[in-house]
């Protein structure tokens, strides 16, 4: 096999019909990572959160309990295994379906938390990332229109034009908007406030993949060379 | 696999003892005796022979398996850079899983303060990321990611910090936020006692302590071979020495800014850097 993407040798490809995985260094290292971080999270228990109680010279012990505990770990796996899909594939339309579902579990790793100001931050977020599906989506029928292809295989042979640019402006807007990251950060820090450490990872853990992935993405679609 | 242990064992020896300088100059600047320059070193070590307890409200195992992800993860960066001179974006990646080790160190143990380290600590990785993403500039200019390519073509091009000096500003800016008592090291601020490390105690405290210094290695290497090219292991040991002196410096002389304004100065350098190079390199 000799394709090389930015600089790195492909090891392999795996064609599933419409879908293809490809393995290359980077992304086989992120999606092990993802995995791992999943099997670690399916079977860790949360840590009891100590505050400072008000009034009281006594310490506040804030718990997951049990049901919420059931339904965020649910949440958080299918996280874990969407992120290592995202990581993986070797098609457009596929890492776009990924990157959304990140963004609804995301938003229901913390929808299940009773605390009012965990829940107006995860409000917040959810409608940055319910708006953001719409450039993410998008982004992508717009590289295809341009290409003709979601494979990223053979967008790499493709020469840029100015629509490939324009549509991956839209993806990276969409994929910023679904992770929470800059500039859209600072209503998803205050999420993390809540316990439920392992859930929480999760959440960071996808956010700055899929931020890498979609650089990898953005520079074998618009190729400076 | 003794190339990759040796380059292991010297990651962490010159990251402790560059740890040690470090200190040492910070405290002849505040006019202070300062520890010994193997002070790091000893303490590692130390933590490594000391007993280890588990606080009764930590997230078990997830609390113990994170110190372990870090070693793990800092060696594969040595693995992917001095040894192989493997892929840019890889090591990319390797620093966005320390970003998320980082914040669930703090949040595993329950405590307060390593809570807050974590909240800091996912604020911090807004404006630490896109400084990393300097790595796309040097992608721009040398048409690749490979390490081992890009020493290739400072070679037959000269080093890159000339033609694209901002990057490498932006990217000493990341190496200074990982400098402990740096302005921008909110993580361990110490109004927040150790930050994401307050609660990991013996053993786990010396694999945190270990990967760190691996960590300030590997920064220093990457720094040093993106943008001045490949060195000899001595002109390394230069470079390190100088970087570190220089951050020492800025330390001494900096408070530690309040994570709003830490953020904010990054995410401007940041936003100077990357608009900066492109304009250089169009130009």
């Amino acid at each position: 096999m000799d394709i090389i993407i930015l600089g790195q040798q492909l090891m392999g490809y795996i064609p599933l019909g419409d879908i293809v995985l490809y393995l290359a260094p980077v992304n086989l290292f992120m999606f092990a990572s993802a995995l791992a971080f999943t099997t670690l999270i399916a079977i860790s228990r949360t840590e009891t959160q100590v505050e400072a109680g008000v009034g009281t010279l006594k310490d506040q012990e804030v718990k997951v309990d049990k049901d919420e505990f059931k339904i965020r770990r649910f949440l958080a796996i299918v996280c874990g295994l969407a992120t290592a899909g995202a990581m993986i594939t070797g098609d457009l339309f596929n890492f776009t379906l990924f990157v959304c579902l990140i963004g609804i579990v995301n938003i229901g790793i913390v929808a299940a938390v009773k605390q009012i100001d965990v829940l107006d931050a995860a409000f917040q977020y959810g409608l940055v990332a319910m708006i953001a599906i719409l450039p993410l989506f998008g982004g992508a029928a717009m590289i295809l229109a341009s290409t003709g292809t979601i494979s990223l295989l053979e967008i790499a042979h493709i020469p840029t034009t100015f629509m490939m640019i324009f549509g991956s402006l839209l993806l990276f807007l969409g994929v910023a908007g679904e992770t929470g990251v800059a500039p859209f950060y600072a209503t998803k820090a205050e999420m993390f406030r809540t316990p439920g450490s392992p859930f929480l990872l999760i959440i960071h853990l996808s956010s700055l993949l899929v931020i890498i992935r979609v650089i990898e993405i953005l520079l074998i679609i618009n190729k400076p060379f | 696999m003794a190339n990759i242990l040796l380059n292991v064992l010297i990651a962490f020896l010159v990251g402790s003892v560059l740890f040690g300088l470090q200190r040492k100059i910070m405290a002849r600047i505040q006019m202070r005796p300062g520890p010994p320059i193997i002070q790091h070193l000893l303490h590692t070590l130390k933590f490594f022979i000391k007993e280890s307890t588990f606080p009764k409200t930590a997230a078990m195992p997830f609390y113990i398996a994170i110190t372990a992800m870090l070693s793990v993860i800092w060696v594969a960066a040595i693995i992917v850079g001095p040894v192989t001179q493997g892929s840019l974006l890889l090591i990319f990646a390797i620093y966005a899983i320390h970003k998320i080790v980082e914040h669930n160190a703090g949040s595993s143990s329950g405590s307060p303060y390593g809570k807050l380290s974590c909240v800091r600590a996912v604020f911090s990785a807004a404006a630490e990321v896109p400084l990393f993403a300097v790595l796309i500039i040097i992608y721009f200019k040398a048409g690749t990611m490979n390490i081992a390519q890009i020493i290739s073509y400072q070679a037959a091009n000269g080093p890159l910090i000339y033609s694209i000096p901002l990057a490498a500003a932006m990217f000493f800016v990341l190496i200074l936020s990982k400098a402990p008592y740096s302005p921008f090291a909110i993580t361990k601020g110490k109004d927040i006692i150790s930050g994401y490390e307050t609660e990991h105690f013996g053993l786990l405290r010396g694999y945190l302590m270990m990967s760190e210094s691996t960590a300030w290695y590997m920064l220093l290497w990457v720094f040093l071979t993106v943008f001045i090219g490949g060195l000899s292991p001595l002109w390394y040991l230069v470079g390190m020495l100088a970087l570190s002196t220089i951050v020492g410096f800025i330390n001494a002389t900096t408070p530690i800014l309040n994570p709003n304004h830490s953020i904010m100065t990054q995410v401007s350098f940041a936003l100077i850097g990357i608009v900066g190079s492109l304009v250089l390199l169009l130009y």
